[in-house]
C-alpha cells in the first residue's frame, strides 16, 4: 500500500476507534439530530401526513444539527485533544506528513456524515420522507460540505482553542447563528430581505438550499449551479484557511 | 561508531542565544547525558535532533549523514510528557504509530510482539492507556519511541514526576536497552540519574557543554580523593585547620565540605578536629553533584 494511503487510513482509523469508545460524544452526534429531525419534521406537518414535511426538514437537520457538530465541532476537539495529550508533538516527530493527517481526519469525518445521512434519511423515510433528486449529486453536496466543515474546523481548532475548554465557545459563538441563518431549522423564506442578503455570505446557506433542492425539490446540477459554485468557493476559502491556520500552529509547536 | 553528531551548533531566537557552540556525539550503545539547568537549551538541542528545528550554523549528523527528514526513521524520542492515545490500548497505539513509521503486514505484527516481549507489557497490551498506572504509561511511551527500530534513542527527562519506584523501573529498562545496543541520548537535571545511567555526561550551561567525560573523570574535576562534610557552629576555625593540613574546602549545597586528599577513616579525620565544636562529620565519594559544582564554579570564574 502506498506510503501516504497508509499514514491516511491509519489516522482514520485511530479516530474511528476513538469515536466507538467515546460513547457520550457518539450518542450525542445520534441523538442531537433524530430529535430535531422527529420534531421540525412534525411541527412542519402540522397534523397532517408528514411525508412531504420530512422531505423538506432532512436535509436541513442534516446539514445543520448532524454535519455541522460532528464535521466542525469534531476536528476542533481533535486538534485541541492532539495539543493537550501531547500527541501532536509526537507526531511531528515522526514522519507522518500534514497532508496525510488532514485527510485521514477528513476521510474519518466522511465516514461519520455518512453514517449520520443514513439515520436521518432513515427517519426521514420511515416517516414517509423520499429522496427525490440525484442521489450522486446529493453525495457531492455532502462531500462538499464536509471539506467545509473540517477546514472550519482546523480554521478554529488551531487559532482560537488552547484547551478542551475553548471548543465549545467558538463553535456556539459562530455556529449557531450561521445554522438560523442558513435556513438549517426554519425556511428562508421567512427572513427579512436584508437578513436574506446576508444569508447568502453563510456556507451553510448555500449547502441547505443546495441539498434541499436536490433532496427535497428533485433539481439537477444545473438548477443548483448558484448554490454549488458557492459551496465550491466557500469550501475552498475554508480549506485554504484551515490549512494554514494549522501550518502556523505546527510552527509553534515545532518551536516547543 | 558515532551515531549522532553535534558538531559547533548555534541557534538564537532574536537577540536570545538559545545554543552557543554545541558540540557532542553519541556512540554506539552509549548513553550520553546531557545535563543542565532548565533554559540551558536541552530541549532546543532535542527540537534540532528531531529535524523540527533548524540551526543557524554548525552541523548534525545521525549515522553519518547529514540531519534530514529520514533522520526521523534513525531516531526515536521520548517526549517528557505521556504522549499516547489513551482511549486506545497499548497495542493499538503500537500499531498506529508502526503504520505512521510505514510498518505493515506480518513485519509490523512480528515488531509489536517484540516489544510487548521486551516490555513486558503482555498483561497490559490489551488495556487502553487511560486505565494503567503512570509507570506502565511510560514503558508504553517508550516501546513506542522503538516502534521502528531506530538505532539511536532520546530520552527527554525521561523520569520527571515518577515516583521512586517507577523511576527505578525506568532505569532498568533504560540499562537493558543500552545493553542491546542503542544508543541513548538522555537530557536530565538529575544528578542521581546521570550518574546510574550515563557512560559519558556532558555538563551543560548557557547553550555550551563546558565540561564532558566519563563519570570518572568528572569525578577528578574535584581535588579530592574523599569528603569530609561538615556541620558545625564555628565554620571559620575549620577552615583555618583544614587549611594548616593544606586541605582545600568548598560549601557545597550550603554545606561546609572537607577535601582530603587522600582516603582515611572517620576516626582520623575526627582527631584532627577534636578540640572544635564538631556537631557531626559525613564521610563520602565524590560524586556528580560535587563535579558539576565544581566545573560550574571553575567555568564561572
Amino acid at each position: 500500500m502506498p506510503r501516504h494511503l497508509n499514514e491516511i487510513l491509519a489516522i482514520t482509523k485511530r479516530i474511528m476507534i476513538e469515536l466507538l469508545r467515546m460513547r457520550r460524544s457518539l450518542i450525542f452526534w445520534l441523538v442531537f439530530p433524530t430529535l430535531m429531525l422527529l420534531l421540525f419534521g412534525l411541527i412542519y406537518a402540522g397534523g397532517k401526513s408528514p411525508g412531504k414535511s420530512f422531505d423538506f426538514t432532512a436535509p436541513g437537520i442534516l446539514i445543520g444539527a448532524a454535519l455541522f457538530f460532528s464535521c466542525l465541532g469534531g476536528p476542533v476537539a481533535l486538534i485541541v485533544a492532539e495539543r493537550e495529550r501531547h500527541t501532536l508533538r509526537r507526531l511531528l516527530l515522526s514522519p507522518l506528513r500534514p497532508s496525510s493527517y488532514f485527510l485521514g481526519i477528513v476521510l474519518a469525518h466522511f465516514v461519520i456524515a455518512l453514517g449520520q445521512t443514513v439515520i436521518v434519511y432513515g427517519i426521514a423515510f420511515f416517516f414517509g420522507g423520499r429522496f427525490h433528486g440525484s442521489v450522486a449529486l446529493g453525495l457531492l453536496v455532502i462531500c462538499l460540505s464536509v471539506f467545509s466543515f473540517v477546514g472550519m474546523g482546523f480554521f478554529f481548532g488551531a487559532r482560537f482553542t488552547k484547551r478542551t475548554e475553548d471548543v465549545n465557545g467558538p463553535v456556539a459563538a459562530f455556529g449557531v447563528p450561521l445554522l438560523v441563518l442558513g435556513g438549517t431549522f426554519f425556511p428562508v423564506s421567512i427572513l427579512p430581505s436584508y437578513l436574506l442578503t446576508a444569508a447568502h455570505l453563510n456556507p451553510i446557506f448555500h449547502m441547505n438550499q443546495a441539498l434541499r433542492a436536490v433532496s427535497a425539490e428533485g433539481l439537477g446540477l444545473v438548477e443548483i449551479q448558484t448554490h454549488g459554485l458557492s459551496l465550491v468557493a466557500f469550501t475552498i476559502l475554508s480549506l485554504v484557511l484551515g490549512i494554514r491556520s494549522y501550518k502556523r500552529m505546527l510552527l509553534k509547536e515545532k518551536e516547543g | 561508531m558515532t551515531v549522532i553528531e553535534v558538531n559547533n551548533i548555534r541557534k538564537s531566537y532574536g537577540a536570545t542565544h538559545v545554543l552557543r557552540g554545541m558540540s557532542f556525539s553519541v556512540g554506539k550503545g552509549e548513553v550520553y547525558g546531557l545535563l543542565g539547568p532548565n533554559g540551558s537549551g536541552k530541549t532546543t538541542t532535542i527540537n534540532i535532533l528531531c529535524n523540527l528545528l533548524e540551526v543557524d550554523s554548525g552541523e548534525v549528523a545521525v549515522d553519518g549523514r547529514p540531519m534530514s527528514e529520514s533522520a526521523k526513521y534513525q531516531i526515536g524520542v521520548v517526549p517528557q510528557e505521556i504522549s499516547l492515545y489513551r482511549d486506545l490500548t497499548c497495542r493499538e497505539n503500537l500499531l498506529f504509530f508502526a503504520s505512521i513509521y510505514g510498518l505493515q503486514g506480518q513485519r509490523r505484527v512480528t515488531r509489536i510482539s517484540e516489544l510487548i516481549a521486551h516490555f513486558d507489557l503482555a498483561r497490559y497490551a490489551d488495556t487502553r492507556v487511560s486505565q494503567l498506572s503512570g509507570g506502565w504509561q511510560r514503558r508504553v511511551n517508550i516501546a513506542v519511541a522503538l516502534v521502528h527500530s531506530p538505532g539511536a534513542l532520546i530520552l527527554d527527562e525521561p523520569t520527571a514526576g515518577l515516583d521512586i519506584d517507577a523511576r527505578y523501573d525506568l532505569w532498568k529498562l533504560v540499562t537493558i536497552l543500552k545493553d542491546t545496543g542503542v544508543s541513548i541520548l538522555l537530557t536530565t537535571h538529575d544528578l542521581e540519574e546521570a550518574e546510574r545511567l550515563c557512560t559519558r555526561i556532558g555538563l551543560l550551561q548557557s547553550g555550551q557543554i563546558f565540561r564532558e567525560g566519563t563519570l570518572d573523570e568528572l569525578r577528578r574535576i574535584v581535588p579530592a580523593k574523599q569528603l569530609a562534610t561538615v556541620v558545625t557552629r564555628d565554620e571559620g576555625a575549620i577552615c583555618d585547620r583544614a587549611g594548616s593540613f593544606g586541605w582545600e574546602y568548598r560549601s557545597y549545597g550550603e554545606r561546609l565540605t572537607l577535601l582530603l586528599p587522600q582516603e582515611m577513616s572517620l576516626r582520623t579525620v575526627i582527631e584532627k578536629f577534636g578540640d572544635l565544636p564538631i556537631t557531626s562529620m559525613t564521610l563520602s565519594q565524590v560524586g556528580l553533584e560535587h563535579a558539576y559544582i565544581e566545573a560550574t564554579r571553575r567555568s564561572t570564574s
